[in-house]
């Protein structure tokens, strides 16, 4: 399962594919994962990056090697063909962008036809943006099919693990099993701190007292 | 040829001994083959010979694109060996000893087949190929092999085509319906015989198979005639599938959906309870009283909640007396062991069923009053909720510790529980005396639990009566309708033996919080509420996670009572004593103190308490001072020094300072200025010398970022506290803040200037003529004149702080103009920036992405042609500015960016633009007179091929006095000339 020059391990290894709409961010989700990112291999030929990713678990190491289709989603490269053998995967979409969501059913059929009854964790990334088209509540699609559902931040790392875990519970059989280490993450690039952030505005709001006013009171006619 | 075999298994390899340049020739290879006229020919031939699984993928891969997207250009000749081939593999037919047998390769191979057969179904079925479905049916016979490849063939038509939970396309959906409308008339009803007859062949020698073909089956019920399924042959069956013990799982599962099916299926109400009537679901509830957490619970659950979710729809739709009693015996005898599966079994389905009671319990408000089975039912409900939203005994430590476990859990259970509440508001609103009860109840059998699962049940209890206030009218608290007034007190009252759980404290306090209204109007309860949040209850609660949360919960209380604890403030400060000191003691490090419980609740609680009018004057004065007087102390004493501190010192005094700012900063919310500067000046004058303390942080600790913020902050509180008299301090700090500021310091300056400004208008006259100059210079000399860089590698956090600064600036420059201020931007000192702020203002008003900012430049330019034009030419008070105006302002905003196709119309914000736009010219028309009129028509309009007859008429109606008529003339005058300039002028 290893690409060129990779080192195949001698702990349990499993293919996850990850698939979304395109700017969703598979790329900067696998590349959180600093190992992993030094490891990767990019197949320019086929159009994939495969990062082997790996957690330390009370039952001993795993790896993921995530196939990451990013930038080849329509065109080019072998497509559903990157899905054979797959043994687990995560489905990405994007809570800012509504159409990412509604493309969801599409990727999970298109998966499906090429690996039947795989564990399929789906992700609903970027939650750390303000202005979120998608709703935690209005996230069904996990429900009819199955399927367990994360919101996720990668650029927080906002639950980065949450993923692998479950699906290492899965794929293991065994849902005892948890990350008894970290695996080391890029620094967050955005914090997500609700509360220090409702004391920031709330502080603003008093400041600023009164920002473009607007008293225009026939706009509508 | 093994040329492309070689190649393709190349493409596929997953080992790791393929360097990528071979790859990228293989690539390029097979890419090249798929180019050639005969390539699907070439597929078929692969594919009927090749036993490598890579081979076939990439064969039907590409026959599937090339139907996919070339299907018009495919001869006819071509299309009938495609069709031939594709069906005979799919069916075993025509076989001899060297085809290969797809049907009996991976399943991934096999469903990639059933792709291509739909796809062609797409181009073919009905008008070429009419008779596929029935042309495969006699090959079921060959066995399981061609069954399962024709169940995928069905799933892949419903999931590629026909299934409404995927996105389509009209054509689609078109092309969707004609297949369903013609399997309809001419081969459903063999389909639905066929899978009888497997069923029935193979039930007890290929269950899997068997399941298939359920599952397969399940998808088709809602579209296809339901008289083909509920009949006595089917149904019984079913029916028997899911009962019978020896059965595997996943078959009884899949009878189970496929009966989940018929009960769900879309018909006429009278018609559906009919049918729901005759299925005799009751044959499934002995099933359920088996515990379990199996798969067949969880398919029984959805079948049994699937059922009374459509019984009570008939119930609602149907109105004759005989239907309503039908559908609510029906429900009747299927809620028990809904009730029954939710408490006893681990559900992925917990969410629909909370649904349907919600949906069950809302249509019960129209049945008032209860009849004794419902109420039983609401009760049955509750006890439900109640076993829900409990924890597992087994987190209990994790929660109290809250270590990483202990904060999943929490998570998921207020995820959880938020659909059950939603319930239990229901409920008590229907029902509001079962439910008081009931929490009474709850509460008081959870007090006497035993140990394993007390904090557990009180947490639950106590949960309950607080997510229970949240629908409670004002009216309901302050009177403590039914059982409140008798509850409220006796929990004030209450110390629970597990009051030290995290958990248990914090809803505790929670509860206490969200019931203060009655406490408000019964105010001989007070020395208990005090007690709770003083005690070891509260803010003396062992886990810092409660004393924190007590702090913020006790504010509130305090806003919320007021008045009504003057007596009470001697006690209160002495038992905050301690709490206080550990806030701002010295030793205390930022470590220890994160996220929003910094201590501020606790100082801003006390300062409502001391600050209040009712509280004596020596009295006030001896408190703050006693407060006031250590903490400047303590920042003097800081100060000393700072300048030769070493590195490992710097940050814990910072984090000190910070700490201190914060207390004071809260602390002063309390005192009003009426107070402050009016009634009792004594206490201005700590005020005062508490702002001569903390200014001098801004000299001895130049340059670090948030001391200037908390200053900053602190400043705002003293504008709002102090008011005028906060003038003679505001010259030094105002140069301390600006001294080396980075934009996002300067913003912070900027909204404080502009809080003063709002605040005192002309009074600041003087001190922002004395720091403008500063600001624009600094300002105009990081700001793009122009646009913002775009493009990748621009959107980085510099890049925004400039554009939150350009905008702040905006805000601040049109706060000056709105101030009768703009007399500040001529002064001799400020002079050298006036040129470029108009340009920036100009640009901005015609170009900025940010159509709200565009309307605020706007605004400005209107009010200085008002402030500074004079009809007559002699008293222009800024020389050129009339010229400028008209020959720039009047076309370049005021008509030619207006005239952009992306000034869209339609748009709310853009519409007020454009009425200030309008305004922008009736205004220049007042003040400059023919001279703007002239400008327009001979130099703005020709270049916008505007005719004659249009400029005259626009010179009419600038010149009369209705500025609405004028507006809509202009629209239309705009839109006429979009449609005459005809793409001529270059405009976006």
């Amino acid at each position: 399962m290893a690409l060129p020059n990779q080192q195949t391990v001698d702990y349990p290894s499993f293919k996850l594919v990850i698939v979304g709409d395109g700017g969703t961010g598979k790329t900067t989700f696998v590349k959180r994962h600093l190992t992993g990112e030094f490891e990767k291999k990019y197949e320019p030929t086929i159009g994939v990056e495969v990062h082997p990713l790996d957690f330390f678990t009370n039952c001993g190491k795993i790896r993921f090697y995530c196939w990451d289709t990013a930038g080849q989603e329509k065109f080019g490269g072998l497509r559903d063909g990157y899905y054979i053998h797959g043994q687990c995967a995560i489905i990405m979409f994007d809570v800012t962008a509504r159409l990412t969501y509604k493309n969801v059913p599409t990727w999970h059929r298109d998966l499906c036809r090429v690996c039947e009854n795989i564990p399929i964790v789906l992700c609903g990334n970027k939650v750390d943006v303000k202005n979120r088209q998608v709703k935690a509540k209005q996230v069904t699609f996990h429900r009819k099919k199955n399927l367990q559902y994360y919101e996720i931040s990668a650029k927080s790392n906002y639950n980065f693990e949450k993923p692998f875990l479950y699906l290492a519970r899965k794929l293991a059989g065994n849902t005892d099993i948890h990350f008894v280490e970290s695996p080391a993450l890029a620094p967050p690039e955005v914090h997500i701190d609700l509360a220090a952030q409702q004391i920031h505005e709330a502080e603003l709001a008093q400041a600023a007292n009164q920002p473009l006013p607007d008293d225009d009171d026939d706009t509508f006619e | 040829m093994a040329d492309l075999e070689k190649a393709i298994l190349i493409l596929f390899d997953e080992s790791g001994a393929v360097d990528s340049e071979l790859k990228l020739k293989a690539k390029e290879y097979c890419d090249k083959i798929k180019e050639e006229p005969a390539i699907c020919r070439l597929c078929i031939e692969k594919l009927c010979f090749s036993n490598l699984v890579q081979i076939q993928f990439w064969c039907l891969q590409t026959l599937h694109d090339v139907i996919r997207v070339g299907y018009s250009a495919i001869s006819p000749d071509e299309r009938y060996l495609i069709r031939k081939s594709v069906f005979s593999i799919a069916c075993f037919e025509g076989l001899d000893d060297h085809n290969v047998r797809i049907l009996e390769g991976p399943a991934f191979i096999k469903n990639k087949l059933a792709q291509i057969l739909v796809t062609l179904i797409y181009s073919e079925y009905p008008l070429i190929w009419w008779s596929l479905f029935v042309d495969f049916l006699p090959h079921l016979s060959k066995g399981a092999a061609v069954i399962d490849m024709f169940c995928r063939v069905l799933n892949a038509l419903d999931v590629e085509l026909i299934s409404l939970d995927y996105p389509r396309t009209p054509e689609e959906m078109t092309v969707g319906g004609r297949v369903k409308d013609e399997m309809r008339q001419h081969c459903v009803s063999q389909i639905v015989r066929a899978w009888y007859d497997i069923i029935s062949l193979y039930r007890n020698s290929d269950e899997v198979l068997c399941s298939s073909v359920l599952e397969s089956m399940k998808r088709y019920v809602s579209w296809i005639d339901i008289g083909l399924i509920v009949n006595d042959a089917f149904i019984p069956l079913l029916f028997e599938l899911v009962l019978v013990d020896r059965l595997s799982e996943p078959l009884r599962c899949a009878a189970a959906g496929c009966l989940l099916a018929v009960v769900s299926k879309r018909m006429d109400h009278q018609t559906k309870l009919s049918l729901l009537q005759n299925l005799r679901i009751n044959r499934v509830f002995g099933l359920v009283n088996k515990d379990g957490d199996s798969e067949l619970i969880s398919s029984l659950a959805q079948l049994l909640t699937g059922y009374a979710v459509e019984v009570l729809e008939c119930f609602k739709r149907l109105n004759s007396e005989d239907a309503k009693s039908i559908s609510m015996e029906l429900l009747d005898e299927v809620l028990p062991s809904v009730f029954y599966v939710m408490q006893h079994c681990e559900l992925d389905s917990t969410f629909s069923i909370v649904q349907f009671l919600s949906c069950y319990v809302a249509t019960m408000k129209s049945l008032s009053p209860l009849r004794e089975k419902q109420l039983l039912h609401v009760g049955q409900i509750l006890e439900v909720i109640r076993s829900q939203i409990r924890y597992n005994p087994i987190y209990r430590e994790s929660l109290d510790k809250l270590d990483k476990t202990g904060q999943e859990e929490e998570d998921r259970m207020v995820e959880f529980r938020k659909d059950l509440f939603v319930l239990l508001r229901t409920v008590g609103r229907v029902a509001p005396n079962v439910t008081h009860l009931f929490i009474r109840n709850s509460l008081a059998s959870a007090a006497e639990s035993p140990r394993e699962r007390n904090v557990e049940e009180v947490e639950a209890a106590l949960s309950l009566l607080y997510a229970f206030g949240e629908s409670l009218s004002d009216e309901a608290m302050r009177t403590g309708s039914g059982l409140l007034s008798e509850l409220v007190p006796q929990l004030l009252s209450t110390t629970f033996p597990c009051h030290s759980n995290r958990l248990v404290a914090l809803v505790y306090l929670e509860t206490i919080t969200r019931y203060l209204k009655f406490v408000q109007e019964n105010a001989e309860y007070i020395p208990m509420v005090l007690n709770a949040f003083l005690d070891e209850r509260g803010m003396h609660h062992p886990s810092i996670y409660v004393s924190r949360r007590a702090s913020y919960l006790f504010m509130r209380v305090v806003k919320l009572l007021k008045v009504k604890l003057v007596p009470y403030i001697e006690k209160i400060l002495q038992s905050l004593q301690d709490t206080v000191a550990r806030f701002t003691s010295l030793n205390c490090t930022s470590k220890e103190l994160t996220g929003s419980e910094d201590g501020s609740h606790i100082f801003e609680a006390i300062g409502i308490l001391i600050g209040m009018e009712d509280v004596p004057p020596a009295k006030q004065a001896d408190y703050l001072s006693s407060l006031l007087t250590p903490l400047c102390h303590q920042v003097e004493a800081l100060l000393i020094n700072a300048k030769v501190l070493t590195p490992e010192e710097t940050p814990v005094k910072v984090a000190s300072i910070q700490q201190i700012i914060i207390a004071i900063n809260s602390l002063s919310k309390g005192f009003s200025e009426r107070l402050v500067t009016t009634s009792r000046p004594a206490i201005g004058i700590m005020f005062k010398q508490t702002l001569d303390v903390l200014l001098q942080v801004l000299i001895a600790f130049p340059k670090i970022d948030p001391l200037r913020s908390k200053v900053t902050s602190f400043l705002h509180r003293m504008v709002e506290t102090l008011g005028a008299s906060v003038f003679p301090y505001l010259p030094k700090a105002l140069e301390q803040l600006l001294a080396e500021s980075e934009p996002k310091e300067m913003v912070g300056l900027l909204v404080l200037l502009n809080q003063l400004i709002c605040k005192f208008s002309t009074l600041v006259h003087s001190i922002l003529d004395e720091v403008f100059p500063a600001i624009a210079g600094r300002i105009l000399s990081v700001i793009p004149r122009d646009v913002f860089p775009s493009g990748p590698g621009t959107n980085n956090e510099e890049i925004r702080e400039l554009q939150e600064l350009q905008r702040t600036f905006y805000t601040f420059l049109h706060v000056i103009a709105t101030h009768d201020l703009s007399s500040v931007f001529l002064s001799p000192k400020s002079r050298e920036y006036l040129h470029p702020i108009m340009q920036l203002l100009l640009f901005t008003a015609c170009k900025h992405k940010d159509i709200t900012v565009r309307k605020a430049c706007v605004q400005i330019f209107i009010r200085l042609i008002k402030d500074w034009c004079g009809r007559p030419q002699t008293e222009e008070m800024l020389p050129g500015f009339q010229s400028f105006i008209i020959e720039n302002f009047a076309t370049h905003c005021c008509l030619y960016s207006v005239l952009e196709k992306s000034f869209e119309f339609r748009d709310a914000n853009t519409i007020a633009l454009f009425g200030e736009i309008v305004l922008a010219q009736k205004v220049m028309y007042e003040k400059f007179g023919d001279d703007f009129l002239v400008h327009v028509v001979s130099k703005g309009l020709p270049p916008a091929h505007c005719p004659q007859d249009m400029a005259e008429q626009y010179c009419q109606k600038l010149q009369g006095c209705d500025i609405k008529a004028l507006k809509s003339f202009y629209q239309s005058f705009i839109e006429n000339l979009r449609v005459h300039q005809n793409g001529s002028l270059v405009f976006r």
